[in-house]
């Protein structure tokens, strides 16, 4: 308990930062939707100007991006790359921050297991990121609320924001995965933005060449909001791959981690 | 009882060697000098002794349990300190104690009190601010706030001050007169002279010599060096217990080992403008000593 406690409050600034950014940008994004709304036409025209390559890209799709739910959508693919960065520099951080801080030496020679340990800090990255997720699902909700006039449907609503949970407990989990193999990484936050915006990347060719197969390799792809839109569903296919990703990576992060050796020097 | 036993450890960190074939034990209440130069192994034995590392092929018992298998159990009752000495930077002193302490389950705030108080540390600072003794100085009362019956020490001196590096030594040899069994890893041979029983030597990964600390002083060599008014004979020092001889003009060293008036009747018997006799180095004594063979 008591390194979870202390876990916690060393990514409590992390937390607090990221939680009001992702806040933020929502609050940012949605609050256009009005003015967005009230000049469909326009915005189409504006939007078929574009070439068809960069639109499937970003994910942008004229028709469902003028209703509210294929606008949050949109805006929301943002906010997911934000989680998934988050979410990779709590896992990566989790054994090379010890090793790298030379702090392992004081952490493993208390009386406490390396599964303990372990289990306390995972359990810790995982709380600072329901936490900014409550927070950013409360503000999105709230902010959802007050700029729309229409109704729209607030179960797919939710569908569709606790996928960024669902893609940041699997870049949480490579992470761990990666540090837990690695060990001493000299700048974890480069990394991190590396594996992310490579996913990311493949994410945006994926779209534009309408892929299949590619559509496996990345987790920006796995929860696909327009899918869940038309059929008020997941995926099965995919929520399986994610869970199974999930356990794999965070079993084998226990067997490489309990095997190391700890190096300080 | 025996406190350590080390069983023919080995470790290998991939083709580079670690440790080969090193054996010793340390009996209760017995303080112990590991000492070896820098590079020689101690910390890699005292990193397996705490499971950071795992041997390649050997084991190691603390308190009579293998300590791999129950590693967590026997820190309860060990106290380690590092030789580089690195906490949470964003902390203040006492709440990195306290957060030590929370890993023992007994009340250790009294202890901290004391302990800070006689080591001269402020602990409300941030560890940031710290320098370096300081520093060590946190690792000092860290290692002792949970009464460990046994204490793990990686060249704990360096970054002390003279001073502290006395009232550290004297806190030692308290803790050891309550019965504190103590491991105490340098490569400063006086400093392991003042406090050890007993002491193993390692060199390039094996332990070449485990003597007492009174055998050890009684094999002792002197390193001399006379500067004399004339020139001198070179056979003049030649007699029982020099070796390594060198005269140059009126400059003489050598090193000599046994009765210590021996040599300085013999330099009395000659004007001289300058003389020095010291304790050779460490290294010094692997050479003319442990690798006579």
């Amino acid at each position: 308990m008591n390194v979870f406690l202390h876990e916690l409050k060393s990514y409590r600034k992390s937390t607090i930062i990221w939680s009001i950014s992702m806040a933020a940008l929502i609050i940012f994004f949605l609050s256009m939707y009005p003015s967005f709304s009230s000049s469909v036409s326009l915005v189409k025209k504006i939007l078929e100007g574009y070439p068809e390559p960069i639109r499937k890209a970003f994910g942008i799709s004229i028709d469902d991006i003028t209703k509210f739910l294929g606008f949050y959508s949109y805006v929301f693919s943002f906010v997911v790359l934000g989680g998934a960065i988050q979410s990779m520099n709590y896992g990566i951080s989790t054994i090379s921050k010890e090793i790298k801080l030379k702090t392992a030496d004081f952490l493993m020679t208390k009386p406490i297991s390396r599964n303990e340990i372990l289990t306390s800090k995972l359990l810790a990255s995982l709380t600072s990121i329901v936490i900014t997720d409550i927070i950013y699902l409360v503000t999105a909700y709230i902010t959802a609320e007050s700029v729309t006039k229409e109704l729209f449907n607030i179960k797919l609503f939710f569908m569709v924001s606790v996928t960024l949970f669902f893609v940041e407990v699997i870049f949480m989990s490579i992470g761990v995965l990666i540090s837990a193999v690695v060990g001493k990484i000299k700048s974890m936050i480069s990394l991190s933005l590396g594996v992310v915006f490579t996913f990311y990347i493949i994410g945006m060719f994926q779209a534009t060449l309408n892929d299949k197969a590619m559509k496996y390799i990345t987790p920006f792809k796995y929860f696909d909001t327009e899918y869940i839109i038309k059929n008020s569903s997941y995926d099965i296919t995919f929520v399986i791959i994610s869970i199974l990703i999930v356990l794999i990576s965070i079993f084998l992060s226990y067997v490489f981690f309990l095997k190391r050796d700890i190096h300080v020097v | 009882m025996k406190i350590i036993e080390v069983n023919n450890l080995t470790k290998y960190y991939g083709k580079s060697r670690g440790i080969i074939d090193v054996s010793f034990d340390v009996e209760e209440g017995e303080v112990f000098g590991f000492i070896g130069p820098n590079g020689a192994g101690k910390s890699t034995t005292i990193r397996i002794l705490l499971s950071l590392i795992y041997p390649t092929s050997g084991s190691a018992k603390i308190f009579g349990k293998d300590c791999i298998k129950y590693g967590p159990d026997i820190k309860k009752d060990i106290g380690y300190l590092p030789s580089e000495v690195f906490y949470y930077d964003n902390m203040k002193v006492i709440d990195l104690l306290k957060y030590s302490a929370s890993f023992y389950k007994k009340d250790c705030s009294k202890r901290i009190k004391e302990l800070s108080e006689l080591m001269d540390l402020d602990l409300n600072k941030k560890i940031d601010d710290l320098s370096y003794g300081n520093r060590k100085k946190v690792g000092i009362v860290q290692g002792l706030l949970h009464e460990p019956k046994l204490l793990i020490l990686d060249e704990p001196t360096s970054g002390l001050d003279p001073l502290m590096q006395q009232r550290f030594f004297n806190l030692l040899k308290e803790e050891n007169k309550k019965g504190v069994t103590i491991l105490f890893s340098s490569h400063i041979l006086s400093e392991v002279q003042k406090l050890c029983d007993r002491v193993a030597i390692i060199k390039e990964g094996k332990i070449v010599s485990l003597e007492k600390i009174s055998t050890l002083r009684e094999n002792s060599y002197k390193k001399v060096y006379v500067e004399a008014n004339a020139p001198l004979k070179s056979e003049y020092f030649n007699m029982d217990g020099v070796s390594d001889l060198q005269v140059k003009d009126r400059t003489v060293s050598f090193l000599f080992k046994g009765d210590i008036n021996n040599i300085t009747k013999k330099i009395a018997e000659i004007s001289i403008t300058d003389v020095t006799i010291e304790e050779p180095s460490l290294e010094e004594i692997f050479m003319h000593y442990y690798m006579r063979g």
